[in-house]
């Protein structure tokens, strides 16, 4: 298993947002997390990847490591990267920047040698470039590496986010909503390059995800949550026909006696 | 000249090298009276200090406005040390340079916490403590300052006149922008912009936010306390609380905002031009603190990137048409 939880549980005052939820993830696996707004989905991003601490009792395992809160920047060195829903990009940093800093934990350079400023260090910057072009060229932004993130339209930073994420080479990527506010054509480009990606880097990705179409077409597995806790789990085409699942998004089916008590008929 | 140009990419230090017998041959060719050399010094000694106001501030994003007083710190550790070692230049330097590296350690601890105003809040309560502390310190020389520290030597020569002590602050400013410039161009300057544009982002690509802060905070204090010795042994070698004050702070920040948050260039023409406009508004010592204070008000609200901002895109300009100019070739 490359991620596990085990009672994972969050709550903020009385509102338990993520409660009691095994997880267990194994590798090469593209799953996706889905479930009405306010469900948990990003607490649970939040809680794996260390920015929030989870309550007493939770467990999180990460490639044979226990990770229950370990600050993030530990867990980003372990190879645990995500995504944000809100971007968080650098905006004033030229786009080459962006993804290069995404590959601090792996720069092979020590702090002194780039105190003194040896010339290995800038022939390693250079291969780092070189290697951070590729990536960019990946994701079809090569020809805007020298701009500012700022100046990116909306989708080219979406894409930005994920080569930045992947810059760092993980194991596991945790993409918070990679299609939200993509247009139709945008979306089929974004899911070709997820698989690509899964192709080339050997990647695990948990995908949160609103554009149902991504999740059915892309992962192999999906994960429901609802108000906190874990409702269903299983193959998409399992996931559709779910009686938890519908509920938890349209609400109980009712019979037509309930149907009349309910209109008072 | 391409050639020449791939050289000193390869090698920085080579540019360094030729800027320094540029700046050696400089005071024999323009400068008529020694004035100039004291106020060349002067320039210096604030470009190693916005050199390093830029690490923290510029790349780091940390509001500190206390830095004056570290720059104090460097400065008295080196008047002290002359007062009761009797410790030359030569000595008291590194270890300005370390000690102010601790007091930066103790600047770096409120950023955990505070962001923006608040910090430039608890940075500006360290920095007028240090003052205070001095001013009422018996042992700093209270309100009388320190007086005729000693002047370096070095190879039996004196630099004990302003024309001579340019000889003694030029290689050490250039050596402060060579750190300056290789660690902001490695991995750690980047790491540093990170920070300074979403911590959370930054800490999910696996940089320690904390340890950044911290880097930013020590480097930065270093410049300021290297910075405070060589100001302590400027000919004729006089320091006095007064020279830390609120109004040198504003000044150090009109130079990095003036010249460009964030890029190293910038705040070392911010440093020459500041440092110039201060000399000749000195009779005009009461409005000072308004014409610097309005200078970076002015450059924030019309011109963000300062200087800087300017030549990056004058640069990114002509790279851009050449390469258009290939592509209609």
């Amino acid at each position: 298993m490359l991620l596990k939880t085990k009672k994972l549980m969050k709550a903020f005052g009385g509102l338990k947002a993520i409660n009691k939820v095994d997880f267990e993830l194994p590798k090469n696996e593209i799953r996706g997390i889905i479930g009405p707004n306010g469900s948990g989905k990003s607490t649970f991003f939040n809680l794996v990847s260390g920015v929030y601490d989870a309550d007493p009792g939770s467990y999180i395992e990460f490639d044979g490591h226990d990770i229950t809160n370990e600050p993030p920047h530990k867990v980003g060195e372990l190879g645990l990267a995500r995504t944000f829903q809100l971007l968080r990009l650098y905006q004033d940093m030229s786009v080459i920047n962006n993804v290069m800093s995404g590959y601090h934990t792996l720069v092979p350079y020590k702090f002194i040698d780039a105190v003194i400023g040896r010339k290995k260090i800038w022939d390693q910057e250079k291969v780092i470039k070189e290697e951070m072009m590729e990536l960019l060229s990946f994701v079809g932004l090569a020809d805007y590496a020298e701009m500012n993130a700022s100046e990116l339209s909306g989708g080219q930073r979406r894409l930005l986010v994920l080569a930045r994420a992947i810059a760092g080479k993980p194991k596991l990527l945790m993409l918070d909503e990679p299609a939200a506010g993509l247009s139709p054509v945008n979306v089929d480009n974004l899911m070709k390059i997820l698989m690509r990606l899964k192709e080339k880097y050997g990647l695990t990705l948990i995908i949160i995800e609103h554009i149902l179409k991504v999740v059915m077409d892309t992962c192999s597995k999906v994960t429901v949550l609802d108000h906190g806790e874990k409702i269903a789990e299983g193959t998409p085409s399992q996931i559709k026909d779910d009686n938890a699942v519908i509920e938890a998004y349209l609400g109980k089916k009712m019979d037509d006696e309930e149907m009349r008590k309910a209109l008072d008929v | 000249m391409e050639k020449f140009k791939e050289i000193i990419r390869q090698y920085p230090f080579l540019g360094f090298i030729i800027a320094f017998f540029i700046l050696m041959a400089i005071p024999s060719i323009f400068f008529t009276d020694l004035y100039q050399s004291h106020l060349s010094s002067l320039i210096f000694i604030n470009i190693i200090v916005a050199a390093g106001l830029n690490i923290v501030k510029g790349y780091c994003g940390q509001v500190t406005v206390g830095h004056v007083g570290l720059y104090a710190v460097g400065s008295y550790t080196a008047g002290c040390m002359f007062m009761y070692l009797g410790a030359s230049l030569w000595i008291t330097l590194p270890v300005a340079i370390l000690v102010t590296g601790l007091f930066g350690v103790a600047f770096a601890i409120p950023s955990f916490r505070l962001e923006g105003p608040y910090l430039a809040l608890a940075t500006l309560g360290g920095g007028e403590a240090i003052r205070l502390f001095i001013e009422n310190g018996e042992f700093f020389g209270s309100t009388y300052g320190i007086s005729s520290i000693s002047q370096p030597e070095l190879f039996g020569i004196t630099f004990d006149t302003p024309d001579k002590y340019y000889y003694i602050s030029m290689p050490i400013m250039l050596i402060a922008i060579y750190f300056s410039f290789s660690v902001l161009r490695s991995s750690i300057g980047r790491a540093f912009m990170a920070v300074r544009e979403d911590p959370i982002s930054a800490a999910a690509s696996g940089i320690n936010v904390k340890k950044h802060k911290m880097l930013a905070f020590i480097l930065s204090a270093m410049f300021a306390g290297a910075a405070g010795a060589v100001y302590a042994h400027l000919p004729p070698g006089y320091i006095h609380p007064n020279n830390y004050t609120v109004i040198e702070m504003v000044t150090f920040l009109a130079m990095v905002v003036f010249g460009g948050l964030g890029h190293i260039w910038g705040g070392i023409i911010g440093a020459v031009i500041i440092t110039i406009v201060y000399d000749l508004t000195r009779p005009l010592y009461e409005y000072q603190l308004f014409i610097f204070g309005l200078t970076i008000v002015l450059t924030i609200l019309f011109m963000p990137k300062g200087i800087g901002g300017f030549i990056d895109k004058y640069f990114i300009d002509r790279r851009f048409k050449k390469k258009q100019g290939v592509a209609s070739k």
